[in-house]
């Protein structure tokens, strides 16, 4: 008991207070709210990055005549997976500093935390988030080149057989159409595949993939929905679709 | 109010915590439970002498009763007191360490000439613990400490990842190393571990 006594006399001579129960309590909130908001936003960035790639045809490496690495590469949206992996990393150093974070292992919590972003970022895209999130970032940060500039730069190479506009009006096998430089376009599309999502009237956005034919004209192989899928379809005067891809008769 | 050993007895940790907030005469009941315990686990650590060992677990108390709101009641209190004392212990040995950066660690021979000891400690054989604290003397600090938690204070993995604050995993990591390590040490020094 001597021992224990002295403690006492000492805490009791010196005035050796207890710290306050808030002197844990509020840092170990915000650390919680640190790693809540720097998980969100990791799942903010995720569902960009599942926008970009759903906006993005991959397939047209195949297309590229010259350095599909490089093509490839410019594909992919670097800004918003630097972002994911810079809040990650956040995220997983704040959990490391919570009370119980030393019970994991960084291993287990980089897996733990990426599964939270990836399956909290899934629901923001498919909640439409990822849309309004790029389309926000794209009105107020003026030098962020958006998905849909990165988007049009791709499809605005006709030299190279990317087109891509507004149909003006169809005649026949032909239409017109006016691209995003508000130049207009005589397109031949009639051996072109046609993808299931496009509705060839007036007004509807299309990508194309052909070559010039002539000063103002466009031989289109294939014809896309702006935004749709790269699903193919034989155009007979009437839709009907097909796994495999079929040309105009 | 006077705090007998016989009330203290009566309390279990968590109800020691809670009154020792109220009224800090409990907070004897704390020390006694674990003077005996942590006084032998600090010099198991430190390598210092009972005077020393009093004054690291006196600062260390200094320090439980300050952070007492700190306490988790998810964990055992035996866990989070070894944390303290073993945060406050590793302080002083370094400060200790940095007086004398020069003076090196040295195994006493002739104690190891022709000696056997079992790895599982038995407290009753002064010289076998003797002789595995010398060994021990050898071991980086964070082997020494696992070996120290696990074989001598009893603890569970579980224990002695609160007290460390590292995963479970990474205390069975270093608890194989610590054996392996240990093994080595002692087979260089001519000690069969395994009769």
């Amino acid at each position: 008991m001597e021992e224990s006594k002295k403690i006492i006399e000492k805490i009791k001579k010196e005035r050796i207070r207890q710290k306050p129960k808030w002197y844990f309590v509020v840092p170990n909130i915000l650390i919680w709210l640190s790693f809540i908001i720097l998980i969100f936003v990791g799942a903010a960035a995720f569902s960009i990055v599942l926008l970009s790639i759903q906006q993005t045809d991959f397939n047209l490496v195949s297309h590229m005549s010259h350095s599909k690495v490089e093509f490839f590469l410019g594909l992919l949206p670097f800004f918003w997976i630097v972002i994911l992996l810079i809040f990650l990393g956040g995220a997983l150093f704040t959990f490391k500093k919570s009370k119980k974070g030393y019970k994991f292992g960084w291993t287990r919590l980089l897996g733990l935390s990426t599964a939270v972003s990836i399956l909290l970022g899934t629901m923001f895209f498919i909640g439409g988030g990822g849309h309004w999130l790029e389309n926000t970032f794209a009105e107020q940060v003026s030098y962020y080149e958006s998905i849909q500039q990165q988007k049009q730069k791709i499809w605005m190479k006709p030299e190279e057989g990317f087109l891509s506009g507004v149909i003006e009006k169809i005649d026949g096998d032909n239409l017109q159409l006016i691209d995003f430089n508000n130049k207009r376009w005589n397109i031949d599309y009639g051996d072109s595949f046609i993808s299931p999502s496009v509705s060839l009237k007036k007004g509807e956005q299309v990508k194309l993939i052909g070559k010039i034919t002539d000063v103002n004209t466009f031989q289109a192989k294939e014809m896309r929905a702006w935004g749709g899928q790269n699903r193919q379809r034989k155009w007979n005067g009437h839709e009907k679709n097909s796994s495999n891809g079929n040309s105009k008769k | 109010m006077i705090i007998t050993e016989a009330i203290c007895k009566q309390l279990s940790d968590k109800e020691i915590v809670k009154k020792s907030l109220v009224d800090i005469e409990y907070f004897s009941c704390m020390y006694d439970r674990y003077e005996l315990r942590l006084l032998r686990y600090i010099k198991r650590i430190a390598l210092v002498n009972d005077e020393q060992a009093k004054d690291i677990l006196q600062e260390a108390f200094i320090k439980i009763w300050r952070n007492l709101n700190d306490y988790d009641q998810s964990l055992k209190l035996s866990s989070w007191i070894y944390r303290i004392v073993h945060n406050e212990t590793i302080s002083y040995w370094r400060k200790q360490k940095s007086f004398g950066k020069d003076r090196q660690v040295t195994l006493d021979e002739t104690l190891f000439k022709d000696v056997s000891i079992n790895f599982e400690m038995n407290e009753d054989n002064e010289q076998k613990e003797r002789l595995t604290h010398e060994v021990l003397k050898l071991l980086p600090l964070k082997y020494k400490t696992v070996l120290v938690l696990k074989f001598m204070e009893n603890m569970s993995y579980h224990e002695i990842s609160d007290v460390l604050k590292i995963p479970e995993g990474t205390v069975a990591t270093w608890i194989n190393r610590a054996k392996n390590m240990f093994i080595k040490e002692a087979s260089n020094n001519h000690i069969s571990f395994f009769n």
